[in-house]
């Protein structure tokens, strides 16, 4: 299970923390401000009132010990770098995603630490272009893997011992047997860089690689369970 | 009989096609701001004025010869025929007699034919003594060689070229403006000019060798005193008359100053209105663009990316701010509250808008800028943007054919990156473009090779695209299995190779830009051949 800790409870905590599965992530929300906190606590929501400027405090929820991602959602750039910089401090392995206000906020909580950054206001306005742009496919995306319907997007883990270890790329056809689409394929030996399909097209598979898969839950389950077992070739 | 001659005549225009399509194609030669032919009437003009000074100015020295003559004869034919067209369009004499004929049968009375006659001319007249009439005839007359004392008037001639240029209109707009200001001032300086010019006569008079003699060399001093020329070739003698002079400097100052004033403060006022004219009239030349209400943070990146397309966009904002951060991209700015009906009229939403964007930061304005567009125009494509959840179906309602969350968008990448980072690069960069592998679609047009084709036939892989789904609204594919709904259309993901396209079938592919783009003209030329050797 991993543990996040999210930094400011507003719109965009809720939309997030509503988005992760409670089976799998344990969420405790910080606010300042003790009428987010209410708020939380009646959504259901594991609380703390802390104060994030100590060093103190932030170890006491378990930041450098416990918890796996920091979110600084505050709704100020300038507390959002001081709480990216304190955790880094801390923690060095944590990982932290910041949103910011104004665009010259990004360099400064990279500068601070911050593994991501997400702009809100970037993130529309892309969006709105898209849908200006390429109306269809946004249809299709915004319907089916951020909509809805049953098309997801997923990331499998090349397990050790798995069948598919040593195979090729090409030989896989995924398409057919369990109608999901590859997309690519992130090779750990060699770098962190995800490799699209199309482009390299024939890879013989590791252990430890990344592949990026589109299909079905069902088929993406079917898939995952096969992966992890060694003698599905036969 | 006369008058029912005519009355017959009259009727016999307004049912005339061939006379009303003429008068209508002078208008859109001379008046019509939205023809082109006007404006290359209006550039065959002023190079005609032109010309016709830098004789003018020539023949002042030289002597043109018959060359100048048949040029000035020309210029000359061409003036009176545009006045009397101009004369021509102006009202329709036809038409006011027939009223006028009509009225009397409706009230029964007897028709007289000299008083609509007068009706018309009157009309005829009203043109006739328009400031830009006058400048008409004015440089037509002195041609006329009794007239050659008012040679001068030939100068008239440049005042016609303010007929043909926006701005001169823009100038006399904004004098007029300020026609209470420049009334009083100017009633102020005559008074002035008057009192000055009577006691300098009245004082200097009667000094021998003195240089004023009558009331005009007093109201020569006065002005040339009073517009601070000060030429001094008439000077006051007595004290009395050097206290006029030193009284008429000072106050004169003052109406220069008051003068200047004005002229400025009228600029200043129009300024804005002139800017907005042009963003206007450069709208009007576009044949579609996009209406994006608000320019916060949101506006800002859509502004850019849009920039960054070249596609045509107009900005409407109504804080001054983020009107002086657009104008200082250079992007198309109107400061303006975008919830007013003549507003977005004016910003072509009826016109060439493809898409109006509502994306201010509040729900409110969005909603009623969404419900003025689509009230304005029931096929424009609205896309809104609504801040708290339980706005969504109010803009709906309002019209909007696209919503966005911003923070449920943003969130749901979040979320998306906390349990997937890998997966989320991948679509984010496909879907942002980043990386040199896109997403697009094609269309399977009407007697394209991919037509009746089975997915299996066309070995995308050797091509090295990955083909994701298919989009179609063609019920004979519903029995295949992977479908999803959307909108209108089914999404036909991962289809078998059996599967059998369409045309009007859209491929969704993925792969590096130039191996769509290949594929895509591949498929473009076959359709291409394929018609020719049909």
């Amino acid at each position: 299970m991993k543990q996040v800790a999210v930094f400011g409870y507003n719109r965009l905590s809720y939309e997030v923390v509503s988005r992760l599965d409670p089976e799998n992530y344990r969420i405790l929300i910080i606010d300042l401000d003790p009428v987010q906190i209410a708020l939380a606590r009646d959504n259901g929501l594991e609380t703390a009132s802390i104060d994030f400027r100590s060093d103190e405090d932030l170890k006491s929820i378990g930041i450098g010990s416990g918890i796996d991602t920091l979110l600084c959602f505050f709704d100020q750039d300038s507390d959002n770098v001081f709480l990216t910089l304190s955790a880094r401090a801390l923690d060095s392995e944590l990982n932290i995603i910041a949103i910011i206000d104004s665009p010259e906020s990004a360099e400064k909580l990279l500068a601070a630490g911050a593994n991501k950054i997400i702009d809100p206001y970037e993130i529309c306005g892309r969006k709105i272009h898209d849908m200006l742009k390429r109306p269809d496919i946004t249809d299709i995306f915004d319907h089916t893997v951020f909509g809805q319907h049953d098309l997801h997007l997923a990331e499998v883990v090349l397990p050790e011992n798995s069948y598919l270890e040593n195979s090729y790329a090409s030989h896989l056809e995924l398409s057919a047997k369990y109608n999901l689409i590859l997309i690519g394929i992130v090779n750990k030996q060699i770098s962190d860089k995800l490799h699209f399909v199309v482009e390299e097209f024939d890879r013989r598979l590791s252990v430890g690689d990344i592949l990026v898969i589109l299909g079905p839950a069902r088929e993406i389950r079917a898939f995952k369970r096969d992966v992890e077992n060694e003698f599905c070739k036969v | 009989m006369i008058s029912k001659l005519i009355v017959y005549a009259a009727y016999y225009l307004k049912s005339s096609d061939a006379y009303n399509k003429s008068k209508k194609a002078v208008f859109d030669l001379l008046e019509n701001q939205r023809s082109p032919w006007k404006s290359y009437f209006d550039m065959f003009m002023i190079g005609l004025i032109v010309l016709s000074i830098v004789f003018l100015i020539y023949d002042v020295q030289h002597d043109t010869g018959a060359v100048g003559d048949y040029f000035e004869h020309t210029v000359l034919v061409v003036f009176v025929c545009e006045y009397l067209l101009r004369l021509w369009i102006y009202s329709d004499t036809h038409i006011i007699i027939l009223q006028e004929h009509e009225r009397a049968q409706y009230l029964n009375i007897r028709f007289s034919i000299l008083n609509a006659l007068w009706k018309a001319i009157v009309k005829k007249l009203e043109y006739i003594v328009s400031p830009f009439a006058i400048i008409d005839l004015l440089a037509i007359l002195p041609s006329y060689r009794p007239l050659r004392i008012l040679r001068i008037f030939l100068i008239f001639r440049l005042f016609k070229l303010f007929r043909y240029s926006n701005s001169a209109k823009l100038f006399s707009d904004i004098l007029s403006s300020k026609r209470f200001e420049l009334l009083t001032l100017l009633v102020f300086t005559c008074l002035l000019i008057f009192i000055a010019s009577v006691s300098i006569y009245l004082f200097e008079n009667s000094v021998p060798d003195g240089k004023i003699n009558n009331l005009f060399d007093a109201f020569y001093w006065a002005v040339v005193t009073m517009t601070t020329v000060g030429y001094g070739d008439i000077v006051p003698y007595t004290t009395a008359g050097r206290l006029v002079a030193i009284i008429l400097i000072f106050t004169s100052l003052g109406i220069l100053a008051f003068f200047t004033s004005i002229l400025i403060a009228a600029f200043n006022e129009k300024m804005p209105v002139l800017r907005e004219n042009r963003t206007y009239a450069e709208l009007e030349r576009y044949k579609s663009f996009i209406i994006i209400c608000g320019y916060g943070r949101v506006g800002q990146e859509i502004a850019a990316l849009l920039s960054k397309d070249k596609q045509k966009f107009v900005i409407i904002d109504k804080q001054e701010q983020n009107v002086d951060l657009a104008r200082k991209h250079g992007y198309m700015v109107i400061h303006a509250d975008a919830s007013k009906n003549e507003v977005l009229i004016s910003a072509g939403i009826c016109r060439g808008a493809s898409t109006v964007l509502c994306i201010t930061g509040d729900d409110v304005t969005n909603v009623y800028v969404t419900l003025t567009s689509r009230y304005l125009n029931k096929d424009v494509r609205i896309i809104s943007r609504v801040n708290f959840n339980e706005n969504v179906n109010k803009l709906y309602q309002a019209g909007a054919d696209h919503v966005i969350r911003p923070f449920e968008v943003s969130g749901l990448l979040a979320a998306e990156f906390l349990g997937q980072p890998v997966a989320f690069e991948a679509i984010t960069g496909i879907l942002q473009n980043q990386t040199e592998i896109v997403m697009e679609t094609l269309l399977v047009a009407e007697g394209s090779s991919l037509e009746n084709k089975q997915i299996g036939q066309l070995e995308l892989g050797q091509k090295k695209l990955t083909l994701l789904g298919v989009i179609s609204a063609n019920p004979i594919h519903l029995k295949h299995k992977n479908k999803y709904q959307v909108k209108q259309q089914h999404f036909y993901f991962n289809p078998e190779p059996e599967f059998v396209l369409r045309h009007e079938d859209m491929l969704v592919i993925f792969g590096r830009k130039y191996s769509i783009d290949h594929f895509r003209d591949q498929v473009e030329q076959s359709r291409l051949l394929g018609r020719k050797s049909a």
